[in-house]
């Protein structure tokens, strides 16, 4: 259902690329749309943008400058990105063609996110077990995702059979887990 | 006496030698997958000690016999010998600046902290030194230049390229001394190993693996003291130092943390997965390989004899393909390996299989030889890495005999899943 919508929506965007509907604050996809040809993968690209726009709310509070109306652009060598809340329950990142002109971008976002803003349910989001989140950000981040469990089993001394369901570990274990999460990805804490 | 001149090698094992230690060749995908797991095993601390110290150990054996061999007496003429030793090997350009009562090094190329770099550097920020191979090899130097006892130096590196610095520096302070242990050089090495055998398409085998011993004999470090080669670095390095960590912080973690082993062992063994697939596959697909042997067929058959033919060529001993039944089933055989020296050495007879490198390698190698399309030259990416170990058909991999258990030789059996 979603999905017709953004399409419906972009249709006339000649120079978008492509359109993800990230729900937080898991940062999944939920829906998404991308120009025929293009080769990504909407899973990951919607979690990273929901991880961007989490760590600049993050950083903007900090510095005590956060608002609801917050957007990041992103203007790379080919392309220029606008990520942008919806609610709080969900993220919108656009990609357009880096020569799009940024005055014709912002005209076409603000009509696209109207529409794709009024289709959007009312969600009640699930306070989903640390653990679980944990794994998946390492598997998202880690530099070496086919080892990511072995290592933090390791790491962590949580065998691998308990880690085949993180949703189950004791507080005790998840501070090791998390603590090896840090280790791993070399940051200070995790931005979950 | 020029250090290639040092070289030895024992051909029916595919076994070699510098100054008579057993050296062989690893790429730094490999390298900073093996140190990663000691310190996943023992936490960065410990980890660096004993990364540290196995460095030590090893370069002690190696210079100490580079120098007697080629009549280097003086200081100065050990610590220039030592660093172009250490150059030639690929392991980076390092300078000394020492006197027994220590003083310090520095590099802008170090193998492992360069390549860590160049890996990791965009995604991981790294606050512990990466250089305990070069470390090690400072503090042996210094002690071997100035005729100290083992373990008279101890070393710290202050800076890092992985941890962002513009050099590696290290600083050398007197320390207490231990004694150190008998060197595990060729005549020790030739009391371990069986009679070499036979196997499938020997005489191909035999043929590739020569030129590729010739072709590595023209390898040496450039002016960085790197061996960019078949589009990784690639290091001459010393069994001693993998031997002494990967078997120190097994034999700790079985110790200490029971329930932990399942996962050390899947982790040494992923390394000699990551091996084959870096190493051996970037050999096939170079230009190199293709002058030597020929474009990629994509046979399997073929795949896996010259993934056979290429650890012999890197001096990781005599294996031989005993049985290949491609999609179902592959039987290595190994009647040398470089661990089992110094496990036999160290530790006695082994109460199981312990060669967690040939078990990954030898699964990887039957992934290479079944699941890789070579005519089409895929880009060995760590995606694809990730795609290509995770996708069907799967495999397992057993070691049903072992020299280091005393068996009669080493054996590994992969089979479909």
């Amino acid at each position: 259902m979603m999905d017709r919508y953004i399409e419906e929506a972009v249709a006339e965007i000649p120079q978008l690329i492509g359109v993800f509907l990230t729900a937080m604050p898991d940062s999944l996809l939920f829906s998404s749309w991308v120009r025929e040809g293009t080769e990504w993968s909407a899973e990951d690209v919607a979690a990273y943008f929901g991880d961007l726009v989490r760590a600049n709310r993050q950083g903007l509070k900090a510095l005590g400058s956060w608002s609801s109306e917050m957007q990041v652009t992103i203007e790379s060598a080919e392309s220029l990105v606008v990520l942008r809340e919806l609610s709080s329950d969900f993220v919108c990142g656009c990609v357009f063609e880096r020569s799009a002109p940024l005055g014709m971008v912002r005209l076409h976002l603000k009509r696209l996110l109207e529409r794709v803003g009024q289709a959007l349910p009312e969600v009640q989001p699930e306070d989903r077990p640390r653990g679980t989140r944990i794994m998946e950000f390492l598997d998202r981040y880690a530099p070496d995702p086919h080892a990511v469990t072995l290592r933090v089993s390791l790491r962590a001394g949580i065998s691998l059979e308990e880690l085949k369901a993180p949703a189950q570990l004791s507080p005790e274990q998840i501070r090791r887990l998390e603590e090896s999460a840090c280790k791993i990805l070399g940051v200070n804490q995790l931005s979950l | 006496m020029a250090i290639s001149d040092l070289r030895g090698l024992f051909a029916e094992q595919s076994l070699t030698f510098l100054a008579e230690i057993p050296y062989v060749y690893h790429c730094h995908h490999y390298n900073l997958f093996h140190d990663q797991t000691i310190d996943d095993a023992l936490g960065e601390a410990e980890g660096l000690r004993v990364r540290t110290t196995a460095a030590h150990n090893a370069f002690r054996e190696l210079l100490g016999a580079v120098f007697e061999k080629s009549g280097a007496t003086t200081p100065a003429e050990r610590i220039n010998l030592a660093s172009e030793v250490f150059a030639w090997m690929g392991q980076g350009k390092l300078s000394l600046s020492v006197s027994p009562g220590g003083g310090g090094a520095r590099s802008a190329s170090l193998h492992y902290g360069y390549a860590w770099r160049e890996k990791y550097g965009s995604r991981v920020k790294r606050v512990e030194p990466a250089d305990a191979v070069a470390a090690g090899f400072a503090a042996a130097a210094t002690e071997l230049a100035f005729d100290l006892p083992a373990n008279a130096m101890s070393v710290v590196e202050h800076k890092c390229l992985a941890a962002r610095d513009a050099e590696c520096e290290f600083a050398l302070t007197p320390a207490t001394i231990h004694a150190a242990k008998p060197a595990i050089d060729e005549a020790i090495v030739r009391r371990h190993v069986v009679p070499a055998v036979r196997g499938l398409d020997e005489d191909r085998i035999v043929q590739i693996s020569n030129g590729l011993l010739e072709f590595m004999r023209g390898v040496a470090g450039d002016e960085r003291g790197l061996v960019a080669a078949f589009n990784v670095f690639v290091a001459a390095h010393l069994p001693g130092y993998y031997n002494e960590t990967v078997y120190e912080a097994v034999h700790r973690v079985e110790r200490t943390m029971a329930d932990s082993v399942p996962a050390i062992e899947a982790l040494m063994r992923e390394a000699g997965q990551v091996c084959v697939f870096s190493t051996f596959g970037n050999v096939l697909l170079s230009p190199e390989w293709e002058g030597l042997v020929g474009p990629p067929t994509g046979v399997p058959t073929d795949v896996m004899s010259f993934c056979t033919a290429i650890a012999r060529g890197l001096g990781f001993g005599h294996w031989l393909i005993a049985e290949y039944q491609p999609h179902k089933r592959l039987v290595i055989q190994c009647t040398s390996t470089y661990e089992v020296p110094f496990y036999r050495s160290r530790y006695g007879l082994a109460k199981k299989p312990r060669s967690y490198f040939v078990q990954g390698a030898a699964l990887a190698m039957m992934v290479l030889a079944e699941s890789v399309q070579w005519t089409e030259r895929p880009q060995l990416t760590n995606n694809y890495y990730v795609e290509l170990f995770r996708s069907q058909p799967r495999y397992r991999v057993e070691q049903t005999k072992c020299l280091m258990r005393g068996d009669a030789m080493s054996e590994l059996v992969v089979e479909a899943l």
